[in-house]
């Protein structure tokens, strides 16, 4: 599954996700942190589960993220050396309805199918334990969770009950009549096949025999993935199951219930299509500030859960583990051991320092800003690179980073409201081979993004119309139309170095970590104002950073 | 036919083709069902381990005392009938020893926990990677089972614990027994074996013989083909049309067959070319005899020894490449072979839950069936070719 | 001349067929790398762009010239996967997969004709049926299965040998202790291809010794009275050596195939775990590169050994003559 673009993953890579506890120290201090006090950070690349487990146990590996094997899991949690965390997140994974035909377009079928769904069980048997069953639209974890909302907990008879209650009957061989007299249709469920995702090939196989205890004929149909994807989005289908990583903001609801989505190419998948859904996406999607953001989202999981398009079934747990030989690591139920601030803490209980070794499940490729598309070349870039906004691992709220302050306005035009965003960014902020950085830097990263129409960021700059810098240290952006969320798509892209970057051909094609820094002969063109400095991949191997003593946390000048 | 009976291999297949065939008649489960926890060990080995057992709470035994001698069970759940209904008690658990209760779960019908829910580890004060059974029978000794306050109530409590053991070769990361999928596996590689090998060599034989006797373009074009097909990688093709079709026991046996007919075809048009200006053949011609009537009467016979030779050789390749492409991940996963044993074995954590009955037997029965029709091979061949039986010193 | 050339120019003719094929096998494959992208940040039109930047919105044709251009010059375009060169990628693991295959096949290959041609001289004795046993049992193991065993092993058993990657992290500094390292690495991968390939060899072999052994020209050669050693290395093992190198070259592109197992076992940087990734990630330039890379070798392995074939059995010298 592709890991989200560059924005997300900035505040992404903090941010794991999390049930019940809401974040516990509210007062978390970004700015008590410094330079890494590691010396070498190893990125190393191990495939294989069990040569990851090993090397943990053996103190070959100080890291492991993410841990998806419930036997990997028991095995470590009886291991004295090895600490385990757990932490939630904004995975799902739903089961989908075409609702645009009979027999999806009738509510309380849908309905009873939410209720026949065995969550708990699932969970139980196809991850040990280790997910969360899942119930609403928007993770528990979210900021813009709304916890008051309509719900179908697992029972089938409650199931058959609101069916006969609303006109539904069964026929001799068991399958539903409508009250119409029309009896379903055999269904099919399109799920991805066993040998690329083989918990969502059996999730589906249970989840169609639970629908068929009630009385819909379903079987699940395994098959290539990009077939699948092609027929849902030519609309060719009945029912499917899809696993989505969301984001922090909510505006991702947008995307995928609003009609205007329902196109080639957009995520409306099921088809939904309400009036009054469509007004709240649209109030959400465009709110000017914080309280219209937080109202919107509420009301529209409100909706979402009475009209049912599509049910959710679960979302992932991360489980991440640590060596007990080091101490400074910071967990929270949101954010795994290997966060941006543990790598910044960590030091070893007893000892001399020593490299820090973290595990890397495949290998990052490109390393370019502009064309990484995976989460293991963006596990490496964001340590290098920064952007004007962080995220609290507590709370999950937006905090200073190369901004130490910003502004939200609107302002009234002929034309309409327009979103101003100003930046002001901190004074002692440099590069990792010694120029400073200022307002330009930023100015100039999103309008080469917006210039040069680059994919990953599309969405993050279409919608900006000017950017001005009336100092080195301050940025104003106004946007084309308004919205609460372009702060966080604008403030989260990761600024680059305007000197490298100006003198780049092609950026399709540019191998920073291959090209050697035109003056600084010691660093490669990958340089940022992040925490640790790039210096030498080795495919297939491990990836080394070192840390970067001059970073601008927790230092004066 | 008395030496075939005198050798190992005859009787070995025997006894694996009545297997396949009857095998699955051994166990009441089909072998894709659950039937126990995971990973369970063989009933044979650690007899510390508990058998599974049931405790029921009802209107009649509203307690349970019981005496646990065991380590603790690997899986344990607890069902609420519905008809319980809603009460304010719980039911309670009481460990040797210890003064208190704990309160394992509310007494409310319809209630389901099992050792593995993060909400019923916490409840038990455990982190969520806590083993709650092992929390639970910390010790051993005698154990209460029972239901809080006073009063009678419908319905009845069950808590189910499965010891750790099951079956001759336990179970595998999904709880099915390993014994049944290997029997069923049985079946999947003699059929790949067998008839990937028998279409093959029918394919190579016939365009052998073809090529062979009819010469001319017929022949440059045959052999044009097969120098294209042995020019294609054959692992990379099979894994892009498993990724496409992939399917599907038959659909397999098709792909093999299809690929591995070459070796065939070239020795047998060899052997017509040799053949073809013998003069038997040469007088058969003279005497007006129609091509079909020599090679079916005449050269089709000479090739079968050779043929029945490369056929038994030719059945190990293709049960490994199956193997080998089931292991890779590609082959249909409804399909239960060795190989796909194998696939899951080693990405669900086989090795690391040191699960030695999920490896070790599917990959020791294919190098048996291996053994067995090389050894059949070597057999026929040495009918053939005399010179290679052993005990003749040269 | 005539043979060599219609030989030659049959490769070429077979070459180009591949490249067609290769060219639809991976576009008659379902979806394309863009569809694959479930992601509600990525709204149609960025999809769109990203089509644009693959190259994926032009015509087949075009497409196909493009595809045979870039092959032709061994450019072989972009990934689709990691957005690096193929070539760069293939350049980086080439050299591990070479080091691997070759030396193991070239052990094997000398282990098993050692051990077969001893036991054929040996005939009836305990040596010869161990190693026709040995070399059956050999044959018979599934290779991933071995692998396993091997690092089950040295994993729990025995840590002597380092279980992934072909070097140390990070790698030791200097000459000599970074090939010592390396060595280290690829020892046991080697072990395990070398013990599950010497069995085919020392079966074949003796097989053909035996056959040899038989020929009327070796007993001639005895009744001459020509000492053993003589008979051995002059008549035997020289009339055995072409069939021996034809095989070895027909065994080298299934050999490498073998590589995609062992690279996924051992977490070795190699080409056969990129063609794996690459086929199921429907990333047709690299799938399409490697394919035709392995073909490329199919063919030339071929070709050697039908010339080298041709050379050397009269038989179809002959058969020349008759066409």
């Amino acid at each position: 599954m592709k890991r989200p673009i560059a924005f997300a993953l900035v505040l992404a890579f903090v941010c794991l996700l999390s049930g019940s506890a809401r974040g516990a120290a509210g007062n978390f201090d970004a700015e008590s942190y410094a330079s890494p006090k590691i010396r070498d950070l190893y990125l190393v690349i191990i495939r294989d589960p069990d040569a990851q487990l090993l090397a943990l146990q053996r103190g070959q590996a100080d890291i492991l993220g993410d841990l998806h094997r419930p036997v990997d899991v028991d095995t470590l949690a009886d291991d004295p050396r090895v600490n385990l965390s757990l932490a939630s997140g904004f995975h799902g994974f739903f089961l989908g309805f075409n609702v645009r035909s009979f027999p999806w377009n009738r509510l309380e079928l849908r309905q009873a199918a939410w209720q026949s769904l065995p969550r708990e069980r699932i969970v139980r048997d196809l991850f040990a334990g280790y997910a969360e069953p899942l119930s609403t639209f928007l993770p528990p974890v979210s900021p813009y969770y709304e916890p008051n909302v309509a719900t179908y907990p697992f029972d089938p008879d409650a199931a058959r009950k609101r069916l006969a209650d609303a006109g539904w009957t069964w026929g001799t061989d068991g399958v539903l009549i409508s009250p119409e007299g029309e009896r379903i249709p055999d269904q099919r469920l399109l799920s991805p096949t066993a040998s690329v995702a083989p918990t969502s090939a059996e999730l589906a196989a249970r989840a169609a025999d639970a629908l068929s205890v009630i009385g819909i004929p379903v079987r699940s149909e395994p098959m290539d993935f990009s077939t699948m994807l092609s027929r849902l989005d030519e609309r060719n289908f009945q029912m499917y199951v899809l696993a989505w990583q969301m984001t922090r903001d909510p505006d991702s609801l947008y995307a995928l219930y609003s009609s205007k989505m329902d196109i080639p190419g957009g995520y409306n998948i099921p088809g939904i299509s309400d009036p009054e859904l469509d007004a709240v996406l649209d109030r959400l999607r465009f709110a000017p500030d914080a309280m219209t953001a937080l109202d919107a989202a509420s009301d529209a999981q409100k909706k979402l859960a009475e009209l049912a398009p599509v049910a959710p079934i679960y979302s992932r747990y991360t489980i991440s583990a640590v060596r007990r030989d080091w101490k400074g690591t910071l967990v929270t139920d949101r954010t795994t051991a290997d966060n941006l601030w543990s790598l910044l803490s960590m030091e070893p209980a007893a000892g001399p320092m020593r490299p820090l070794y973290l595990v890397q499940g495949e290998e990052p490729r490109a390393l370019n800003p502009f064309t990484s598309s995976s989460g293991y070349d963006w596990q490496v870039l964001t340590l290098i690179y920064d952007a004007l906004i962080a995220i609290d691992p507590y709370t999950l709220e937006t905090i200073p980073w190369l901004a130490k302050s910003w502004t939200v306005t609107t302002r009234i035009r002929d034309d309409g409201p327009h979103t101003v965003l100003t930046f002001h960014l901190r004074d002692n902020v440099r590069w990792q081979d010694g120029k400073p950085m200022t307002a330009e830097d930023a100015a100039f990263t999103y309008e080469y993004l917006r210039k040069n129409m680059v994919p990953r960021y599309f969405d993050n700059v279409d919608n900006i119309e000017k950017i001005e810098t009336p100092d080195p240290l301050t940025l104003v952006v106004t946007m084309k139309n308004t919205s609460f969320w372009h702060l966080h798509r604008v403030g989260g892209i990761p600024v680059l170095p305007r000197h490298i970057v100006e003198k780049v051909e092609d950026w399709r094609s540019w191998l920073p970590a291959s090209l050697k820094h035109p003056e600084d002969g010691s660093l490669t063109q990958l340089v940022g104002t992040g925490p640790f400095v790039f210096r030498e991949y080795r495919a297939g191997e491990y990836v080394h950073l070192t840390a970067n003593d001059a970073f601008w946390l927790g230092r004066r000048r | 036919m008395r030496h075939l009976l005198a050798r190992w291999s005859f009787w070995c297949l025997l006894l694996l083709v009545l297997t396949a065939l009857f095998g699955g008649r051994l166990f009441d489960a089909p072998p894709e069902r659950e039937v126990a926890a995971a990973f369970s060990k063989p009933l044979w080995i650690e007899r510390d381990l508990p058998p599974t057992k049931e405790f029921r709470l009802s209107a009649d035994t509203p307690s349970l005392r019981f005496d646990w001698r065991y380590a603790p069970p690997s899986r344990l759940s607890l069902r609420i009938d519905p008809s319980v209904g809603q009460t304010g008690r719980f039911v309670e658990w009481r460990k040797p020893g210890a003064p208190e209760p704990l309160h394992l779960a509310p007494l409310r019908g319809g209630f389901e926990a099992d050792g593995r829910d993060i909400a019923f580890k916490r409840s038990l004060g455990l982190p969520p990677f806590g083993d709650a059974a092992a929390s639970l029978f910390s010790e051993r000794g005698s154990y209460e089972l029972a239901l809080s306050g006073e009063g009678g109530f419908e319905g009845e409590v069950v808590l189910k614990l499965e010891g750790g053991r099951w079956g001759l070769l336990g179970t595998d990361q999904r709880g099915r027994d390993v014994a049944a999928l290997f029997v069923a596996g049985v079946r999947v590689s003699l059929i790949v074996g067998i008839f990937a090998t028998l279409l093959a060599t029918f394919l190579g034989t016939s365009f052998g013989l073809a090529a062979g006797y009819l010469g001319g373009w017929i022949d440059g074009l045959l052999m044009r083909i097969v120098d294209l097909l042995l020019s294609i990688p054959l692992l990379p093709v099979l894994m892009a049309l498993a990724a496409l079709w992939g399917k599907g026991l038959w659909q397999l046996v098709l792909i093999l067959s299809v690929f591995s007919w070459m070796g065939t075809a070239r020795t047998v048009r060899a052997l017509v070319l040799t053949l073809r200006d013998a003069p038997y053949i040469e007088g058969l011609r003279g005497l007006g005899a129609p091509p079909g009537y020599i090679l079916r009467k005449h050269l089709l016979p000479e090739t079968l020894p050779v043929l029945l030779a490369t056929m038994t050789l030719g059945v190990p390749g293709a049960i490994l490449s199956e193997a080998g492409l089931s292991f890779l991940g590609l082959s249909d996963p409804r399909v239960i072979s060795w190989g796909r044993m194998l696939h899951e074995a080693h990405s669900f954590g086989a090795f690391t839950a040191g699960a030695w009955w999920m490896l070790l037997p599917p990959g020791l029965g294919i190098a048996l069936l291996c053994l067995v029709f090389l050894d059949l091979g070597k057999f026929l061949e040495e009918r053939v070719d005399p010179r290679l039986r052993k005990g003749v010193r040269s | 001349m005539n043979y060599w050339g219609r030989r030659i120019s049959g490769a070429l003719l077979v070459l180009a067929l591949v490249l067609v094929l290769n060219f639809l096998l991976f576009r008659l494959m379902p979806g394309d790398p863009v569809a694959s992208i479930v992601d509600p940040r990525f709204s149609p039109e960025a999809k769109e762009q990203l089509r644009k930047m693959y190259g994926l919105d032009r015509p087949l044709p075009v497409q196909f010239a493009l595809y045979v251009k870039s092959t032709l010059t061994f450019d072989f375009g972009i990934s689709f996967l990691t957005g690096l060169p193929v070539a760069q990628e293939l350049r980086s693991r080439v050299p591990n997969t070479v080091i691997l295959l070759g030396t193991s096949l070239l052990l094997s290959a000398a282990l098993g004709t050692w051990l077969g041609m001893k036991a054929a001289l040996r005939r009836g004795s305990l040596l010869e049926r161990c190693v026709l046993w040995s070399g059956a049992l050999s044959f018979s193991f599934p290779s991933f299965f071995v692998q396993l065993l091997l690092l089950m092993f040295f994993a729990s058993m025995i840590p002597l040998f380092p279980l992934r990657g072909t070097l140390s992290v990070p790698p030791p500094a200097g000459g000599p202790a970074l090939l010592f390292d390396y060595l280290r690495h690829m020892a046991l991968p080697v072990f395990s291809l070398v013990l599950l390939g010497f069995g085919g060899w020392a079966i074949y072999v003796r097989n053909l010794t035996v056959k040899i052994l038989g020929e009327d020209f070796i007993l001639l050669a005895r009744a001459r009275g020509l000492p053993r050693k003589n008979i051995l290395r002059g008549h035997v093992f020289r009339t055995m050596l072409p069939p021996l190198l034809t095989i070895f070259l027909l065994s080298l592109p299934s050999v490498v195939s073998g590589a995609v197992i062992t690279e996924t076992v051992f977490s070795l940087h190699g080409v056969g775990r990129f063609l794996l990734e690459a086929v199921t990630g429907h990333d047709y330039p690299a799938a399409g590169a490697a394919f035709f890379l392995l073909s490329l070798l199919t063919v030339t392995c071929n070709l050697l050994s039908d010339l080298l074939y041709g050379i050397t059995d009269p038989r179809v010298r002959l058969e020349r003559g008759n066409r």
